[in-house]
């Protein structure tokens, strides 16, 4: 692997690091549904692992453009119910419509984004929820095909004959599959050339542009792709909780839940949405479970977000790479130069932090 | 437009127009920043656009370098219409630019600042590493000729001011421009530093780089320049060589206010 090898000076300390925590984390996420003490903390561990597609499919635009899309519900809904649909109007295999519900909704996604990735900031912010709020409406009224205000019976992709412990540990282990090759795209984009154009974008969109990047194709790509994954995410979630109402389904709350995990974990890395989405998910469900059936957990979740962004505005896991960094030799130091370098900087009086660092 | 890529330094022809804007105009509101500017730059200078404050230069610039459109007017490069092109085309045409307050990425390291500057041979290759050896190697080359590549590894927000100005010449040169077009390269940096850039610009010429510079320090601009045009409300009064320039009367009034 090149990119950690040219970062490092070591022999590929931090690659066996990573794969070291790639391997317990995988060992973690398969053991749990037989570690899982009854049903419900399962059907716990797949609302949570939903969660963490969603937010790992969001982090695609929010993560590496910087474009907050607050509106994301409307491809984890449209996922759910084209998945829906293609079953039900057309009687296609559950698992293929789920396939062609995706990459319908990225259809859609294309235009969507051409109109929408033309403002930045705020106004792409409400843009992302207008979209949003038309796709409930439109699913509300038109009854006789989406089912309206009653809601969707989804059609269970599994016979009658596997019962509900059986049918949450297939989805867990579905959600588990479709994650990683979430995360392995992320990965994959993260590191390269497309990736890096990304990053600039989320840096500093204008100057990207006049470097050569050619800033629209590559939002309107990074966009299509998070609308592709983010409604796997909502067809496989369709598929397992069986029921889909478009007052849930295109919610703004669904879309600010993916954007406070990813925002939560830290969108600059590759985990952060999945991390987010264990604390977010599991304290919502807690909350839900305390509270019952009242809006408190809203306000619990509202303040979690508060304290995050107080105390660890870039998310939790850059802020406890940033501690782990304090442990470790000052190897990586950027004071690190040479008796010339330093002979040469003085030369030329620098009047940086860095410099004056060096110089003392 | 791509034709002068492969050209060697030697065989450039130093005669040759690069850059030409006619009867450029852009307005803002009632304020007419450019106003019916007409100027073209020759292939191989060191050209050098001056003016008091206000006079149009960076609006110049951004509408030349598809930043903003222009309300009016036409922009060729070697020839070819660039008139209110994308600005990614424009760079990719080859004009680089560096902008008035130092525009870096702040949160990606040195080194990633340079990297993003390059252009894949072809859109399959869009997925390979960003870190390739190739890249690297011209990036870290490229940031130890301005006098970085001790800092790769820190976040390009961590450097002082001129390391910034230094790091976003270095991102420009990555992109490999024909014609590099700096936005008061000397602006709020030390004589040290100046001197520094002057001498990468002058270096970088006589490889066959053509730079179109905005400055206000006048002895940089009268000791690096070959050619100077100068602006005032938003249009061209003066150009020629520095020495001419320097005793134009009509310059003397811009800047006086005579």
């Amino acid at each position: 692997m090149p990119s950690a090898s040219d970062r490092t000076r070591g022999p590929g300390l931090t690659t066996l690091l990573r794969l070291a925590g790639l391997l317990v984390l995988a060992a973690a996420v398969l053991s749990f549904p037989s570690v899982a003490a009854n049903p419900f903390i399962l059907s716990v561990g797949v609302v949570i692992m939903s969660y963490a597609v969603l937010a790992t499919g969001w982090n695609f635009v929010g993560g590496f453009t910087g474009y907050m899309s607050l509106g994301h519900a409307a491809y984890s809904g449209l996922g759910g119910y084209a998945t829906a649909l293609l079953i039900i109007e057309s009687g296609l295999n559950p698992w293929l419509a789920l396939c062609l519900g995706a990459l319908l909704t990225a259809l859609i996604a294309v235009p969507v984004g051409i109109a929408s990735l033309r403002v930045r900031g705020a106004s792409f912010v409400i843009v992302s929820i207008a979209f949003v709020l038309i796709l409930q409406l439109v699913f509300q009224s038109w009854g006789e095909f989406t089912g309206g205000s009653n809601g969707l019976r989804v059609p269970r992709p599994f016979g009658p004959d596997v019962l509900r412990p059986e049918q949450h540990e297939r989805f867990f282990y579905l959600h588990a599959a479709v994650l990683a090759i979430a995360l392995l795209a992320w990965w994959l984009i993260d590191r390269s050339r497309f990736g890096i154009g990304l990053k600039a974008i989320r840096e500093d969109e204008d100057k990207a542009q006049a470097l050569g990047i050619p800033t629209f194709t590559y939002k309107l790509v990074a966009f299509v792709v998070s609308a592709f994954f983010t409604a796997i995410g909502g067809g496989l979630y369709a598929l397992w909780f069986g029921y889909l109402d478009p007052i849930f389904q295109f919610s703004i709350l669904i879309g600010s839940y993916m954007v406070l995990m990813s925002l939560l974990g830290g969108i600059r890395s590759l985990y952060g949405p999945l991390l987010g989405a264990l604390v977010v998910g599991y304290s919502v469900e807690f909350f839900k479970n305390e509270y019952g059936d009242t809006q408190f957990h809203l306000v619990a979740t509202g303040l979690l977000l508060g304290l995050v962004v107080l105390f660890m505005p870039d998310g939790v896991i850059p802020a406890l790479a940033a501690l782990l960094r304090r442990f470790r030799p000052q190897a990586s130091s950027i004071r690190e130069v040479t008796q010339a370098e330093l002979a040469e900087q003085r030369e030329s009086q620098e009047s940086g932090p860095i410099t004056q660092g060096a110089k003392r | 437009m791509t034709s002068t890529h492969e050209q060697p330094a030697e065989q450039r022809e130093s005669a040759r127009i690069g850059l030409a804007a006619t009867g450029l105009s852009k307005a803002f509101g009632g304020v007419r920043a450019v106003d019916d500017a007409t100027v073209s730059f020759h292939h191989g200078k060191v050209n050098a656009l001056i003016g008091p404050n206000g006079s149009g230069k960076t609006t110049f610039f951004n509408c030349v370098t598809g930043m903003i459109k222009p309300d009016s007017g036409t922009v060729t490069y070697d020839g070819a219409d660039i008139t209110g092109k994308a600005a990614h085309r424009i760079a990719r045409a080859g004009i680089g630019r560096s902008f008035q307050l130092c525009r870096i990425f702040p949160r990606m390291t040195v080194l990633e600042n340079v990297l993003a500057a390059v252009r894949p041979p072809s859109r399959t290759r869009l997925l390979a590493s960003a870190h390739h050896r190739d890249d690297v190697a011209r990036a870290r080359e490229l940031l130890s000729r301005v006098g970085i590549e001790h800092l790769e590894r820190a976040d390009a927000r961590d450097l002082s001011y001129g390391q910034q100005k230094l790091l976003e010449l270095a991102g420009v040169l990555m992109a490999d421009p024909d014609t590099i077009m700096l936005d008061e390269p000397a602006g709020g940096v030390n004589p040290a530093l100046i001197e520094r850039i002057a001498g990468l610009v002058r270096s970088l010429n006589a490889e066959g780089k053509t730079f179109i510079v905005v400055e206000h320090n006048m002895e940089l601009v009268m000791s690096l320049s070959d050619h100077v045009v100068v602006f005032d409300r938003g249009r061209r009064i003066s150009e020629g060589p520095p020495s001419v320039v320097q005793n134009d009367p009509r310059v003397l009034e811009a800047y006086l206010g005579v």
